[in-house]
């Protein structure tokens, strides 16, 4: 009973404080800042640093936070935001609300080729399938035979979550106009289509498919926390599609200076160590110490298109996406 | 006493309108056009609605028609094994959370499930099976029990009268039966029809891909990366003219079904022969164990997870959370679900009952307005005008409560209108003021209250869709904590919450059926 009068008055007592401005305040999504992921480490680690004090504001995901910027406008109450994707760079940078940073940022991994002003890479990944090499011993090795072949693959929602729209650019790149038929091709195998990433993930490790698509470090997770080997990624010929996190100081922040140390602490040797290992992606700098296995990772050769070619093509794409996978 | 209703009723609408109009009034582009009328004419969005309607009607009619067998084999043998708990199971069933009953049937039915080395080499979960397994069991239980309660009705009277008239077991099924049945069916239909209609978590996980697209999907497809509003709101109007129109109608040619006399305790009913006694006990164990198998496939994966390394003090203050908001949300549901009906029960004692069924379809409008636009609506509405880091709590509760309203209406209404029948002309020759009312009113709504309360409460401790925009990480509730476990990877931890979750919902069944026991008894 005291438990329940105890939560009832601090629920109370959430409800009514006045907000307390914190220096830097981070627009980020809720998984980074769960007390397993970046967010927790991250933030004491800068507030040691500055002697200041950052608050994340955490939405559902990373296109809530463009969303949220969307509906607030002018008024927004972010000095930065953490956790846009490079798919979402263009639409973010349209609504006015993001500013130079004015950096220059320490060398970055040169396979990024990373060139802008506003954004800031703090880590990315390869868009990849996932398989059980318990399972199975002789995995594809392109999407072309991945996509020819009659293996159960389970993929994600372009219209809903970001690996889907990585499959749609990276079925894109590899065929071109063609790309309606292999979608055909592909759906005659799917086992299903899921919402988000979870979803999707879940599903394969309860065995409902060979192929899931994931991240090339996903078999990273397995390894470092659960001591499990069998799940790799399978590296394809044709190249794979990346997916790059960002961050950027926005235009209406009071305190632009602080952000940018912020932006400059996310590429710091210190901040690369700690999110490879909790957000389950790649540094974006060289040389960071981490557990053996992410060096054991595929590392592929990367192709894709550019955020503004994708953005000027993602609704065509989807149509035919939506159309070709619905026969 | 009528003010307070209509403020209430005005309320709930209140909630409806300004979300559609925060989405209407949202203008990102500076373009006028507040509906994409081009949508209409589109390929998308004609099979999006007809899969919609398809899904929806198969669902509704699959789960009554299952259902029906195992409501008689209930209401012709009373001391079947377990019954009461049968039925506890049957609640629990219609509030699990989606997302465990998921996991459930992937566990049981899917590629690599239990039971599906006998299902052949073609069986396949995804699509419409997996859609609509997932529907029948969640809507398959309610239906029996709407049912058995339906044929408990029947008087006694009437079965003398058959007894004495030798009628067959054809004639007893056409003339005494159906005729109890028929009235409630399409009510029934309409509600199930409704609920499937507006399903989001079960089509987005189980309909395998973009063939299987409802409207309710469909909003949240165009809400989320395109922010296409204009798109949104055709949608949105769209699934709002199916749903409510259809509702609206099977309503009113649905009939009072409640209108009978409420009697669980029955009196006399036909014993039927040994050969249908032993069918009846077939029908039933195979129910029981279709309800229960999704529930059991679910341990083998949780004996995966060290339960000894298991953070118990991380689930524990989610726990307590979510039941405080889905208390309070339930308490609130009640008192404006009676609220609200009062309007419907003044005009119906006025013989004003076209007036009643307008204000009985907007106290349950809640039902067929698209969640998704609801929760989205308000969002963007309130954002700029108020500090939702610090406010967002209040709404989830709020809007849980709006949602839930349908639900209390439901379950308050029959009996109200019971105590109006009988006791209304009383009430009004005494001139009883409003607490005097309410003090003849209580004992007779006490167990309807009570039970409707555990309803609530079950339902609103299953939502994901209103935390996840209005939640804040600080009140972290465990249906959202078990989304943040699987959405890392960590799916042993979620299936450990899930199956908590799960028995904390069991519990709230259990000591409902409790009260429900004791009150009979006594």
């Amino acid at each position: 009973m005291k438990t329940i009068i105890g939560l009832c008055s601090a629920l109370a007592f959430g409800l009514t404080q006045a907000s307390q401005a914190a220096d830097l305040r981070v627009y980020t999504y809720d998984s980074f800042v769960s007390e397993w992921g970046p967010g927790p480490q991250l933030e004491q680690a800068f507030e040691a640093q500055c002697g200041c004090d950052l608050e994340y504001v955490a939405v559902e995901d990373g296109v809530s936070i463009l969303n949220r910027l969307r509906i607030e406008g002018e008024n927004n109450k972010a000095d930065v935001i953490l956790g846009i994707d490079d798919g979402l760079s263009v639409d973010t940078r349209a609504t006015g609300l993001i500013e130079p940073h004015g950096l220059s940022i320490s060398p970055l991994r040169q396979e990024l080729a990373w060139q802008d002003d506003s954004f800031v890479p703090f880590d990315f990944g390869y868009f990849a399938f996932i398989y059980d090499s318990s399972k199975i011993s002789q995995p594809v090795t392109s999407l072309r035979a991945l996509i020819e072949s009659d293996a159960s693959v389970i993929y994600q929602d372009p219209r809903t979550s970001t690996p889907g729209q990585g499959l749609m650019m990276w079925v894109k790149a590899v065929y071109g106009d063609e790309a309606p038929a292999a979608w055909q091709q592909l759906s005659r195998h799917t086992v299903t289509v899921t919402k988000g990433w979870w979803e999707a993930y879940s599903l394969f490790l309860a065995g409902d498919a060979d192929y899931v698509l994931s991240y090339n470090t996903s078999p990273a997770y397995h390894v470092v926390a659960e001591n499990k080997t069998q799940y790799r990624a399978a590296p394809f010929s044709e190249g794979h599609v990346a997916q790059i996190e960002l961050a950027a100081i926005t235009s209406t922040s009071q305190n632009k200076d602080l952000g940018r140390d912020f932006l400059q602490f996310l590429v710091s040797p210190q901040a690369q160590a700690i999110i490879p290992v909790t957000n389950w992606m790649l540094p974006v700098i060289d040389n960071v110490e981490l557990p053996p296995v992410f060096g054991e990772l595929i590392s592929p050769q990367r192709i894709g298109f550019s955020a503004e070619e994708a953005g000027a093509s993602r609704q065509q794409w989807l149509r035919e996406w939506r159309s070709s996978a619905a026969q | 006493m009528l003010a307070a209703g209509m403020l209430a009723l005005g309320f709930s609408l209140a909630v409806t309108v300004l979300a559609f109009y925060g989405l209407i009034g949202f203008d990102s582009s500076g373009t006028e056009s507040r509906l994409d009328t081009r949508l209409l004419s589109d390929g998308y969005f004609h099979s999006v609605v007809w899969f919609s309607i398809k899904q929806a009607g198969l669902s509704a009619l699959l789960a009554l028609v299952l259902a029906w067998p195992v409501a008689r084999a209930l209401y012709y043998s009373p001391g079947l094994w377990l019954r009461q708990s049968f039925l506890s199971l049957c609640v629990l069933s219609f509030v699990m959370p989606t997302l465990i009953l998921i996991t459930g049937l992937v566990a049981l039915l899917g590629r690599q499930g239990l039971i599906s080395p006998w299902l052949g080499q073609d069986w396949n979960l995804y699509g419409l099976p997996g859609i609509l397994i997932a529907h029948v069991y969640l809507n398959l239980p309610f239906a029996i029990r709407v049912q058995l309660l339906q044929l408990q009705h029947i008087p006694d009277s009437s079965w003398k009268l058959a007894a004495q008239l030798k009628l067959g077991a054809w004639q007893r099924l056409r003339l005494i039966e159906w005729p109890a049945l028929r009235a409630g069916m399409l009510q029934l239909f309409g509600f199930v029809f409704v609920l499937c209609f507006n399903s989001f978590a079960v089509v987005l996980a189980l309909g395998g891909g973009p063939r299987a697209t409802t409207l309710e999907v469909a909003i949240y497809q165009s809400l989320k990366y395109d922010f296409n509003i204009p798109e949104a709101l055709t949608l949105a109007w769209t699934q709002l003219l199916i749903a409510g129109s259809l509702f609206l109608l099977l309503n009113r040619l649905g009939g009072n079904q409640w209108l009978g006399v409420d009697s669980t305790q029955q009196h006399w009913t036909p014993k039927p022969g040994a050969a249908m006694q032993r069918l009846h006990r077939l029908l039933y164990a195979t129910a029981a164990l279709a309800l229960l198998l999704p529930l059991l496939a679910l341990v083998p994966g949780v004996l995966q997870v060290n339960l000894a390394r298991f953070d118990w003090l991380a689930i524990a203050r989610p726990a307590f959370i979510t039941l405080l908001i889905a208390a309070i949300a339930g308490t609130g549901a009640l008192l404006l679900a009676y609220a609200t009906l009062l309007p419907s029960r003044f005009a119906r004692t006025e013989g004003r009952n076209t007036l009643a069924l307008l204000c009985d379809w907007l106290s349950t409008h809640a039902l067929v307005a698209p969640a998704m636009v609801v929760s989205v609506g308000l969002y963007i509405l309130l954002l700029p005008r108020l500090d939702l880091d610090h406010w967002g709590m209040l709404f989830v509760v709020l809007l849980n409560m709006v949602l839930i309203l349908p639900y209390a209406v439901q379950q308050l209404r029959p009996r109200l209108l019971q105590f109006d029948r009988q006791y209304e002309r009383l009430v009004r020759s005494l001139k009883l003021g409003f607490q005097e009312r309410l003090r003849i009113e209580w004992p007779y709504m006490r167990r309807a209250c009570i039970t409707s309360f555990a309803l609530m409460l079950l339902l609103a401790m299953g939502d994901v869709a209103i935390f996840s925009i209005f939640g804040t990480s600080d009140w972290t509730t465990l249906p959202w904590l078990i989304y943040g476990y699987a959405g890392t990877y960590r799916m042993g931890e979620a299936s450990v919450a899930s199956l908590l979750l799960l028995l904390i919902c069991a519990l709230v069944v259990w000591l409902f059926q409790h009260f429900e026991k004791g009150q009979q008894d006594a």
